[in-house]
């Protein structure tokens, strides 16, 4: 399809674009503004100072302690991206070709599960990966040692936390992706002589691309900014980005500090996605325009 | 008919509950062009389906290049398709379309590069296309492209399930001739699944007409036209008129009657009897282009009708005529070779007449 290039001039297009771009400027581009403004301030006895100095980017890049949290957070965001997309993939893809009788409770199931507040499942993963919880009485019962995992208040917790809490995005991204697959595509590979294993690989796979990119991007983005996860799985022994930021705003009352945290998060994510956009669509370039 | 590449015999069909194919039998000789023919739903597309792998028959044998097919997946059939909305990988190139299959069958890269390429030269594709990915290409080439895909793998039967449907009629029309010049060049059978009899006509050495899950005739495209096993045949081409009338068996020829005409007993030659004709709903075949109209005398052994005209339609090179005849429920549809002055107008009573030899005697 031709997208037209609409005029400055059309005043209806101007007229149906500005609320939603006032908006946008009002309670996204100035308040991203001043926090980038705060950064150049500093605090004195708990007050801000206006002092238009270097004082809090000097400190932040001299302490090796907030870049270990900060690649911590990465990382964290890396593996549950990886983990979601794992789980997510087949999930998707039985929903998509195989389990056609009941898809459509499945997929009220799933909706209800993401869909419950993340505070209430988050709390309850503690019933399960407690020393005396869920997990490990179910051990003990299939005759494994007691108390064998010890998940809770650990990074692993965190990551349980997360990857539970976010697998539903990549889940209908791919869902839908397969679903728009045309059945004869992959016919006409099994005419051509291709394997069921190897038409997965080569027609089915590189054709679920939007999906797999897209749920990873939301995965990615809502991972960094994970802030109960850590905080009530992780126990706060290895607190990521957002409780860093938070302790900053609230606990030490130093906003400068807490602006320049959240600009160098927010540039990190920013990095990594345009990153993996240039390389998503370097691949995808020419087959976009079919869609 | 040479020796068989494809040997069908007695295949049946059901989903679930449904029975879509009867027990089919059909032969294909090598290098022949079939065309399956019916309306939809009538199983032309199962049965190609079948013959690809894609399905399974419920019961009956297939037998391709005298291997019996059963359990034999599409991939490792000598059969390959294209496909109604011809299924190109829109992700990959051209040329990995074309070569999907070599590289699936693991041929050397230059050979497969010189095949792709030879392909490319048969279907009047420009090199530079093969860098270019099928959305960037118009529905012309694509279906060049799902030809040249389908076929470089020198298979022994190519399936095509309705590949023209999507286009325009100027462009079904190059690409029927160019399919036609491929098969005479090529000599691999050609199996065409089509609802158009015109197509089939036009291109296949036989035609299969399908009704409901059962062959109805299987014939050469001058048997089809001119003698239709039954109605729904005749039917199937063009617009056609049919006279009921009752037929007794009279030496080698029929004898029929009707009571809308005054002529009375003609007698018809054999080769103008359906040889399946039964004694349901006997009816003669009268061809539209063989009525005229009369003004004075009729010919000898001429039958003739009175009636109104309903419609007339001015075509260009002929013109139709709809003449309303009093105990017939159609309207008798007449082409004329067109002329300046119309020879009647609308609600004019004419008399038209036909020649009852030439006409085809055939039942429901």
């Amino acid at each position: 399809m031709r997208i037209e290039r609409k005029s400055w001039n059309d005043p209806v297009l101007v007229a149906t674009v500005a609320p939603l771009a006032l908006v946008m400027v009002a309670f996204l581009l100035v308040p991203l503004l001043m926090t980038a403004v705060l950064t150049f301030q500093t605090t004195q006895y708990y007050r801000l100072v206006w002092t238009w100095d270097l004082k809090i980017w000097t400190e932040v890049f001299s302490k090796p302690h907030y870049w270990t949290i900060m690649i911590r957070t990465v990382a964290m965001a890396l593996v549950c991206v990886v983990l979601t997309v794992l789980i997510a993939f087949p999930a998707a893809y039985a929903l998509a070709t195989r389990l056609r009788t009941f898809k459509t409770q499945i997929q009220i199931l799933i909706i209800f599960a993401f869909l419950t507040d993340a505070v209430l499942k988050t709390f309850g993963w503690i019933l399960i990966l407690d020393k005396n919880g869920v997990a490990n009485w179910l051990l003990m019962h299939v005759g494994l040692p007691p108390e064998m995992l010890n998940l809770l208040f650990t990074p692993a917790g965190t990551m349980i936390g997360m990857v539970y809490n976010l697998v539903a995005y990549p889940m209908f991204t791919i869902y839908l992706s397969l679903v728009r697959i045309d059945r004869d595509l992959i016919l006409a590979a099994y005419d051509a002589g291709a394997s069921r294993v190897r038409t997965f690989f080569e027609v089915t796979l590189p054709l679920s691309r939007p999906g797999l990119y897209s749920g990873a991007v939301l995965v990615f983005v809502l991972s960094l900014g994970a802030f109960l996860e850590p905080k009530v799985l992780g126990g706060g022994t290895s607190p990521l980005a957002s409780e860093l930021i938070r302790q900053s705003f609230e606990t030490r009352v130093n906003w400068p500090l807490g602006a320049a945290l959240t600009v160098v998060l927010i540039a990190i994510g920013a990095l990594m996605l345009v990153a993996c956009a240039a390389f998503a669509l370097r691949r995808t370039s020419a087959t976009g325009r079919s869609a | 008919m040479t020796s068989p590449i494809i040997d069908a015999s007695g295949i049946v069909k059901d989903y679930g509950a449904v029975r879509a194919l009867h027990g089919v039998s059909l032969q294909i000789g090598t290098g022949e062009f079939v065309a399956l023919v019916g309306p939809s739903g009538c199983g032309k597309t199962t049965l190609l389906k079948i013959l690809a792998g894609f399905e399974d028959p419920t019961g009956g044998r297939l037998e391709i290049q005298g291997r019996d097919m059963h359990g034999v997946p599409a991939a490792s059939r000598p059969t390959r398709m294209v496909f109604q909305k011809l299924a190109l990988f829109p992700h990959k190139t051209v040329a990995e379309n074309i070569g999907f299959s070599l590289k699936l069958q693991k041929v050397e890269k230059a050979e497969a590069e010189r095949r792709i390429r030879a392909m490319l030269d048969l279907m009047h594709l420009k090199p530079d296309y093969l860098e270019r990915y099928p959305a960037q290409l118009s529905g012309g080439e694509q279906q060049r492209v799902a030809l040249a895909r389908a076929l470089v793998s020198q298979p022994g039967v190519l399936l095509l399930d309705e590949p023209m449907s999507a286009l325009d009629a100027k462009l079904k029309k190059s690409l029927q001739a160019e399919l036609k010049k491929l098969h005479r060049e090529l000599g691999t059978s050609f199996v065409l699944v089509t609802h158009d009899l015109e197509e089939a006509m036009m291109l296949a050495d036989r035609i299969c007409v399908m009704r409901s899950g059962h062959v109805v005739q299987v014939g050469t495209p001058t048997d089809i036209y001119y003698r239709p096993a039954n109605m729904f045949v005749a039917g199937f081409i063009g617009e056609t008129n049919f006279l009921p009338v009752t037929a007794t068996a009279s030496g080698e020829g029929m004898d029929v009657v009707s009571p809308l005409v005054a002529a009375g007993k003609t007698t018809i030659a054999p080769e103008h009897v359906s040889p399946s004709l039964s004694t349901n709903g006997t009816a003669l075949l009268v061809r539209p282009e063989t009525i005229r109209f009369v003004r004075g005398d009729a010919a000898p052994g001429e039958w003739l009708l009175d009636g109104q005209v309903e419609e007339h339609f001015i075509k260009g090179a002929s013109t139709q005529y709809r003449i309303r005849i009093h105990g017939l429920d159609a309207a008798v549809i007449m082409d004329l070779p067109g002329s300046i002055v119309l020879p009647a107008i609308v609600g004019e009573a004419v008399r038209i007449g036909f020649d009852p030899a030439q006409a085809f005697l055939l039942s429901e």
